[in-house]
């Protein structure tokens, strides 16, 4: 019966997949690939087999400097969106909300600042101040009034975008240049040829790794996203902590505003629903399950530079931004598929 | 004795870093009950899951009719005449009875489906069976016995010639078990093949024909129920001896503190007007059907329902309680019926479970202190025995004893005062119940005030100092442990109905 001289196709490749597999588990038991993250090494090697694919495909333009820059730029405000939906989806939840309510931030505070004259400070204040306050909002009703975060966040992203719209009388807002008055907020991102902006990044990158993973916050969050009845019944205030998620999420994307603008000076009323797809997608690769309980800020940071370095590669390949609409779309099925057959084989 | 049907011969089967199955043997015979019994984790379950093709073999020989078949999927498995009823019900409490029993299969009628040909077939099922089930009932509005009845009514549907009872009784009342062991004897008649596993020694003795005993994935052997005692079957399973015989006297002295005292406590249909006192260092047996309102009772004293009406005195004082914080700040600990859905969170480790009703008390200032949370899950891995390689170990890797003792320590480090077990040793082998058992006692000894919710007469006469009975939302009785049997419990838990 076992004979492998009749066995079947299928059977062979069962077999093949299967050999495939001890293998991986092989290395998976390998303590540094412990250490470190299967997941992650195997993104890292990604990432650059990806960036090699580009500098091949465009005959070595795509190597210089600029286009590094350029997909950084697109990688820090993107990545901040990525690190505050991480909190979310570590509970359990989803936020659409993040891509308008950050441009409503950035529209809101930019109005502030050249319609209203308000100093540079301030308006980078306001901007943090908004995001807190969709987050509050969002987080509030799923945690305390049990309003589905899917609805929820949907509803808040519409809200952003018309309060954004009305605010600014559906202008766009152009902040300004880096060599005018105020022009100081666009040495957030880069002085010179030095990535502050990556700096920065990576420091909030760490920060918010040591509230997921070494203070109550972090714990509490991962903990309800799991068994969020287990984490009440042990006497913990689960409304307040799954609130805090969006809380959190919410000043992220307040801050990565100010990245945008950083980095594009003008925002436009109506928009920013595509990138609630691509910072969902980078955090999801990364490893983060949709199901809660499982995030990974390291996974979430690689994730971004991966979305981001592809928006870069497929500009310099001489496609349109449709065709990256489409390739997050399938990443983000694609990452929450594996996410799904992980969850399945461990049960 | 009918002639064999099934015969599993030398199955292996390893999981990574798992053997599973250690070359077992199992033998169906026609008409005959088959308990198969071991402690968790033996491997019963593997063990049937090879069968109906959910697992594959690694090697070994399945022998049905005469013939050697290896099933791909359960559906085969079924259409060949073999089916498990599980433990958890797989049923769509939305549809009626009847378009449960034949979903996948339904009679069609053109492209309609002919909701009354499936009615009048349900219904002749039933009177096979001889129990009364309206075939049109929505099935979310039976008792979970019926719906286990209807369950087996689609497994005799399929014209099975072996079907697997897997531990079928543990939701079930004791008429309930009653009349599924009237269509068990039935079915045995019938000339089908029964493969039943369940924890309950009772039901073994009474039901079944020959036991077969696996013991960490391997084959210990097979007895004919009526030659060999329940200490026979127990040794094989374990290796030692370990029933007790149930607790005579309180040993908690009349004149201990009354440390919680419950007034006219009501929650919905299920508790009505619940009145009890809880004395220092007691163990307070609550017994009743399933459904008498126990659980209920207690959620709604912890805050994890909430109550309509009633009063709760902790050490004497008057206390609001809200919420499972409110309860926690009293001292109150609840341990509950389901540990999976309530009482861990799997994806997490020993230690991060251990420390989760009390982490303010790890924190070095905003960061938690994991070396201390480590130390203090060690400490009470070793108090309580706990089996796990170390504290770092997720709990969804441990059986079902060893989370247990997980919940129990969670709430050792809130050193609370009042602990609630809420069926503390469902689900939970027979070695590592008496580990529960003992751990309970010491608590007591120590001063720990304990309710038990437990639906195991056995387990409410050896445990308990006092027993309260409930039936259908009310308290309808109290009783001494010195004046408790079997039979005036049953009295009491069955009042209301009758």
């Amino acid at each position: 019966m076992s004979s492998g001289r009749f066995l079947t196709q299928g059977q062979k490749t069962r077999n093949l997949i299967e050999v495939g597999g001890r293998r991986v588990e092989k290395i998976k038991q390998n303590p540094f690939v412990k250490k470190v993250g299967f997941n992650r090494i195997v993104l890292c090697f990604v990432l650059i087999l990806m960036y090699g694919l580009f500098c091949v495909l465009t005959q070595g333009k795509f190597a210089g400097m600029q286009r590094i820059l350029s997909a950084l730029n697109y990688a820090y405000f993107l990545g901040f969106l990525s690190l505050g939906v991480t909190f979310v989806i570590a509970t359990g939840g989803i936020d659409f909300s993040i891509g308008p309510v950050m441009f409503c931030c950035a529209l809101v505070s930019g109005y502030s600042l050249t319609a209203h004259g308000v100093p540079m400070g301030a308006a980078i204040v306001i901007s943090i101040f908004v995001g807190l306050a969709f987050g509050l909002f969002n987080g509030y009703l799923v945690a305390y009034w049990s309003v589905p975060s899917f609805i929820t966040s949907m509803a808040s992203m519409n809200i952003a975008k018309g309060l954004a719209s009305v605010f600014t009388k559906t202008q766009s807002v152009s902040w300004p240049q880096a060599t005018a008055e105020g022009g100081w907020y666009r040495s957030l991102i880069k002085v010179g040829d030095i990535p502050v902006g990556l700096f920065i990044f990576l420091a909030v990158a760490i920060v918010c790794a040591i509230i997921l993973n070494k203070t109550k916050i972090g714990r509490y969050i991962l903990s309800l996203g799991s068994n969020k009845e287990a984490v009440r019944l042990s006497g913990v205030d689960v409304k307040k902590w799954e609130m805090i998620s969006y809380i959190i999420c919410g000043l992220l994307v307040g801050i990565g505003a100010i990245f945008y603008v950083a980095a594009y000076t003008t925002v436009q009323p109506g928009y920013g629903d595509q990138y609630n797809n691509e910072a969902i997608a980078g955090c999801v690769m990364g490893g983060t399950s949709m199901a809660g309980g499982l995030a990974s800020i390291s996974g979430t940071v690689i994730g971004v530079f991966i979305i981001a370095l592809l928006q870069e590669g497929i500009l310099a390949l001489g496609f349109t931004k449709d065709y990256q609409l489409i390739i997050t779309g399938v990443i983000v099925i694609a990452a929450v598929f594996s996410d799904v057959v992980a969850r399945r084989r461990k049960n | 004795m009918g002639e064999v049907i099934l015969t599993m011969k030398d199955i292996d089967k390893s999981f990574p870093g798992v053997h599973a199955l250690d070359h077992v043997d199992l033998e169906v015979r026609k008409g005959e009950v088959l308990a198969l019994m071991g402690e968790n984790g033996a491997g019963k379950s593997t063990l049937m899951k090879v069968l109906t093709g959910i697992y594959k073999k690694d090697s070994g020989t399945i022998t049905y009719e005469g013939k050697e078949v290896e099933f791909s999927n359960t559906r085969e498995a079924q259409d060949a005449g073999i089916v498990i009823v599980h433990q958890e019900l797989n049923m769509l409490s939305h549809l009626t009875v009847a378009q449960n029993i034949f979903i996948g299969r339904e009679f069609k009628k053109g492209i309609r489906i002919d909701d009354k040909k499936m009615n009048e077939e349900a219904k002749k099922l039933f009177d096979r069976m001889n129990i009364d089930i309206d075939p049109r009932e929505m099935m979310g509005r039976l008792t979970v016995g019926k719906q286990q009845m209807c369950e087996i009514a689609k497994a005799i549907s399929h014209d099975a010639k072996v079907i697997i009872f897997d531990e079928p009784s543990a939701a079930l009342t004791e008429t309930e078990i009653q009349e599924l062991f009237k269509i068990i004897r039935d079915l045995k008649e019938k000339g089908i093949g029964i493969v039943y596993i369940s924890h309950r020694m009772d039901e073994i003795k009474v039901i079944t024909d020959r036991v077969t005993v696996m013991r960490d994935g391997s084959y210990v052997g097979t007895l004919i129920t009526k030659d060999s005692t329940k200490d026979d079957i127990i040794n094989m399973m374990v290796g030692r001896v370990i029933y007790e015989d149930p607790k005579t006297e309180s040993t908690v002295p009349k004149d201990a503190p009354v440390v919680l005292k419950v007034e006219h406590l009501n929650a919905g249909k299920m508790v009505q007007d619940v009145s009890f006192e809880l004395h220092k260092g007691e163990i307070l047996g609550f017994s009743g059907l399933m459904g008498a309102g126990r659980t209920e009772t207690a959620r709604a004293l912890f805050g994890a329902d909430p109550m309509d009406s009633g009063d709760i005195y902790v050490n004497g004082k008057k206390v609001t309680i809200k919420s499972p914080q409110d309860a926690v700040k009293c001292g109150i600990g609840y341990l509950s019926e389901d540990r999976k859905r309530y009482g861990i969170v799997v994806q997490k480790s020993v230690a991060e479970n251990t420390t989760m009703a009390t982490l303010e008390q790890y924190m070095k200032g905003i960061f938690i202190d994991k070396k201390k949370e480590k130390e203090v899950a060690e400490k009470y891995v070793e108090s309580l025995a706990t089996k796990t390689p170390d504290v770092d170990q997720l709990v969804v890797n441990l059986s079902g004893g060893n989370q247990q003792k997980v919940v129990i320590a969670k709430w050792l480090t809130r050193d609370c005062d009042i602990l609630i077990f809420d069926e503390p040793t469902r689900g939970i082998d027979v070695g590592a119940k008496n580990e529960i058992y003992k751990l309970m006692n010491s608590l007591a000894a120590e001063g720990k005030a304990i309710i038990m919710i437990s639906s195991e007469m056995t387990e409410i006469l050896r445990m308990s100092d006092r027993i309260v009975v409930m039936c259908e939302g009310k308290k309808t009785g109290e009783l001494d442990i010195s004046e408790a049997t079997q039979e005036n419990i049953m009295n009491m838990a069955t009042r209301e109905i009758e």
